[in-house]
């Protein structure tokens, strides 16, 4: 019965197709599936990074006392910082793969595929994350660093040890979304021949002209992939949340 | 005469057109406890944190043993590692324990070790009464025990000078008296203190020397025997009958 509905050999309907194509090409897939993670994750990662660092930088202050060097710098570094994410945030990301892919190949700079991929998906995700960043920041109320301040916290120690660890947990929802979009974002990554998953549809669907039963295979994969991280997501975000109680601290009681 | 820590020398603040603090002069001696009192608006908390370098003076200077506190960060950084600060809403770090509330900033501004800054913020929280809540996070303690942690961290620097911003304006009536007992024991200390307040029975009993600041300026500045039964100046005479009126 199983075996008639779908047929390995001389697939009749869609649902056979679909299967059949998802047989055929199996490695295929397999290796479009890491291609796609492997982008998206490193991808995410960096790009992270990458946004924690733009955001503090939009963030930073110049006393009027400060040395001229460290106004200047601190000026450089926030326009050039803010030139950047107006530029990635303002223009889709399948036309800068293109650009950065292109227009390096063009400049003689040698590199795979995929590392130009990694590059735009870090350097989008950067762009976004930066704003989150500083949203996050702004979340913590002020009196904490002022508090910080008070004591002599310098406002780079006050945003390590005080302001982040709570922007960073205020913005892990926001964190994970970014994370599911890169990993659906790969797909634009194909027009510079980066053999992700979207490739792999196409060049399978290809063969025998079955477009929409090879996308269905890899809308299953994504779906997937996406669901597993969502929860996996969930439940990271629940265990951060730490235990409401906690023990006295006995050895310390008066016993009056 | 004791040594002078803090000379607030024609200080003046202003926010756009609206001047806050119009002229102020004041010299903070050691073992002094000063209490600023005020109605609001009238420039109490500002003066204290242009103290504290929190808000940028427009006018005038600070000077900290005879030397002027420059606008240069790192300076500023050492400076108020010896004037602390007690604020009006706590303050405290939300993402660390009592503990490391009061461990953060001796460990990263005094770097002093591990065990001697656990053993300052034990010493300090037993002072307050709060060592038994080494592990409880701020969000879990109420207001008055807050602000005892936040006194207890604020004593951990070894500050010369610790400055109170209306530290208990936020508390329910029954808080209010935790806080002032621990208040008024520093007192007896020896520490010298800047205390913004509206307990008016506290600051007659604790304070060496009562400011009463009204629209900017410093109206009159006295003993609290004096300042609260005979006060020189007409305004201080107005607020004080209205606050003993109820």
């Amino acid at each position: 019965m199983t075996m008639n509905l779908f047929s390995q050999t001389d697939p009749t309907n869609s649902l056979e197709w679909t299967w059949f194509i998802a047989n055929k090409y199996s490695s295929m897939f397999i290796q479009g599936t890491y291609l796609t993670l492997y982008t998206a994750v490193i991808g995410t990662l960096v790009g992270f990074l990458l946004g924690y660092l733009i955001g503090v930088i939009q963030d930073m202050k110049v006393n009027p006392g400060d040395n001229a060097l460290k106004k200047v710098t601190v000026r450089l570094l926030k326009t050039v910082s803010g030139a950047y994410v107006e530029i990635f945030r303002d223009t889709p990301m399948i036309v800068q793969a293109m650009i950065i892919y292109y227009g390096l190949r063009q400049a003689n700079v040698e590199m795979t595929p995929v590392f130009a991929g990694i590059l735009v998906t870090v350097l989008n995700t950067g762009a976004y994350m930066a704003e989150t960043v500083r949203a996050g920041i702004g979340s913590i109320d002020i009196g904490q660093r002022e508090g910080a301040y008070a004591m002599g916290m310098s406002p780079m120690k006050t945003m390590i040890y005080i302001v982040l660890p709570q922007a960073f947990k205020n913005i892990i929802p926001e964190m994970a979304n970014t994370f599911l979009t890169n990993l659906k974002m790969t797909s634009v990554l194909n027009v510079i021949a980066v053999q992700e998953l979207f490739m792999a549809a196409k060049t399978a669907g290809g063969n025998y002209y079955k477009y929409f039963e090879s996308y269905l295979v890899i809308a299953l994969i994504y779906f997937v992939l996406c669901f597993i991280f969502n929860k996996l997501f969930i439940f990271i975000e629940k265990g951060m949340q730490g235990s409401e109680d906690y023990a006295l601290a006995v050895e310390y009681m008066d016993n009056q | 005469m004791s040594e002078t820590i803090l000379s607030i020398q024609d200080l003046g603040k202003s926010f756009g057109n609206h001047e806050v603090l119009r002229k102020i002069d004041i010299d903070v001696k050691k073992g002094e406890v000063i209490c600023i009192v005020g109605s609001s608006g009238s420039g109490k908390s500002t003066l204290l944190r242009c103290i504290n370098k929190l808000e940028k003076q427009t006018r005038g200077k600070i000077l900290y043993h005879d030397e002027e506190v420059t606008d240069v960060q790192s300076h500023i950084n050492d400076y108020r590692s010896k004037v602390g600060m007690v604020f009006q809403s706590f303050n405290l770090f939300n993402n660390m324990t009592v503990l490391g509330n009061c461990m953060l900033c001796t460990r990263k501004v005094l770097h002093i070790s591990k065990e001697e800054a656990f053993d300052r913020a034990i010493t300090h929280l037993k002072e307050v009464g709060m060592a038994p809540y080494i592990n409880a996070k701020p969000s879990m303690l109420s207001g008055g025990q807050k602000q005892r942690v936040a006194i207890a961290r604020a004593l951990c620097m070894n500050p010369e000078i610790l400055l109170f911003d209306e530290p208990t304006s936020a508390l329910d009536p029954e808080m209010v008296g935790e806080v002032l007992t621990v208040m008024k024991e520093l007192a007896t200390t020896g520490l010298t203190m800047m205390i913004v307040t509206h307990e008016m029975a506290f600051a007659r009993d604790v304070s060496t020397r009562t400011i009463f600041m009204d629209n900017g300026y410093v109206a009159e500045d006295a003993a609290p025997e004096i300042l609260f039964t005979n006060p020189k100046n007409e305004r201080t005479r107005e607020f004080l009958s209205r606050y003993l009126a109820g």
